[in-house]
């Protein structure tokens, strides 16, 4: 994968799409290195994900970030992530096939550093956005 | 949105911060994490691919810190409204890369209660703000939480 450079990219330019599942496997693995949600909740256990109102059991919110940053991250190796803003519109289920996607909405050299802005999103097969994110990347200028 | 003035809650806890706790960071937790989210960038994988990166080192991904940061280790603003309750939201802003052997301090504080009315009818969104800062008293990342509270729908 080649190095971005801030000059490279531009307003409208795509990130993505990259196509995703998270398993209950990963869930789990999740939850014990927080360790915490060990025991049965909502993230592991469909019984208690039903009581609280919920399809099935979801993926923590923390994870979503998490896999919604490589986005952005696996977007180049120059790439910094500097900040990301996510907001949990609907829930996301294990097992089920997601896609992530980007946009560059802004670009500007503050401080003489290069900073990308991006709308990124986390949809399901229905196309429903289910997570969706502002971030600020930080890229590399051909003059440093 | 409307003002927090009609809204019960514990006011005293506003702006205060409150210590969530001190964390070693090893590469195992970070290598851990980066495995169980499906991350595959060498720079938090490999030691020796990362060696060759311009970090010359493994790093902890950028949301890594969410792992010390947990709901249960903050006051409850004991808000009186609503009986669901969810994480409607989160903003983190990676200030420095997190390295294994770094000690992360972190603490938290309500930033703002306040309250909004949408198509579900209104909802109350309490709002921490937790800094962790290394051993060398650097910020590392600041993490901005948005929990909702809202009334079930009743059809």
């Amino acid at each position: 994968m080649t190095a971005l450079y801030f000059e490279d990219v531009d307003i409208g330019d795509d990130i993505g799409p990259v196509e995703r599942v998270v398993t209950t496997e990963e869930v789990v693995a999740f939850g014990e290195i927080r360790q915490q949600d060990t025991g049965p909740n909502r993230f592991n256990d469909a019984e208690v994900a039903k009581s609280e109102g919920l399809p099935g059991p979801i993926v923590p919110g923390a994870m979503n970030i998490a896999i919604m940053s490589q986005l952005i991250t696996g977007w180049s190796p120059s790439v910094t992530l500097r900040l990301l803003d996510v907001v949990f519109r609907q829930v996301v289920l294990h097992n089920r096939p997601l896609t992530l996607s980007g946009i560059v909405t802004d670009a500007n050299v503050v401080d003489g550093e290069g900073q990308v802005e991006c709308d990124v999103f986390m949809q399901n097969e229905e196309g429903t956005r289910l997570v969706i994110a502002r971030a600020v990347a930080v890229l590399p200028t051909k003059s440093e | 949105m409307t003002t927090d003035a009609d809204i019960e809650y514990d006011r005293s806890l506003l702006g205060v911060e409150h210590p969530v706790g001190t964390f070693e960071v090893t590469q195992d937790m970070i290598v851990d994490f980066a495995r169980s989210t499906g991350e595959t960038n060498p720079v938090y994988l490999d030691e020796e691919q990362a060696a060759q990166s311009r970090y010359g080192g493994i790093i902890a991904p950028p949301t890594f810190c969410n792992i010390f940061i947990s709901g249960g280790k903050r006051p409850d603003p004991g808000i009186k409204f609503g009986d669901l309750s969810f994480f409607a939201g989160q903003a983190i802003e990676s200030l420095r890369p997190v390295r294994p052997g770094d000690t992360l301090e972190a603490s938290t504080r309500l930033k703002e209660v306040y309250a909004k009315t949408g198509r579900s009818g209104k909802m109350v969104f309490a709002v921490w703000e937790t800094s962790l800062t290394n051993q060398k008293d650097e910020t590392v990342a600041l993490v901005r939480e948005s929990f909702v509270r809202r009334n079930r729908s009743r059809r």
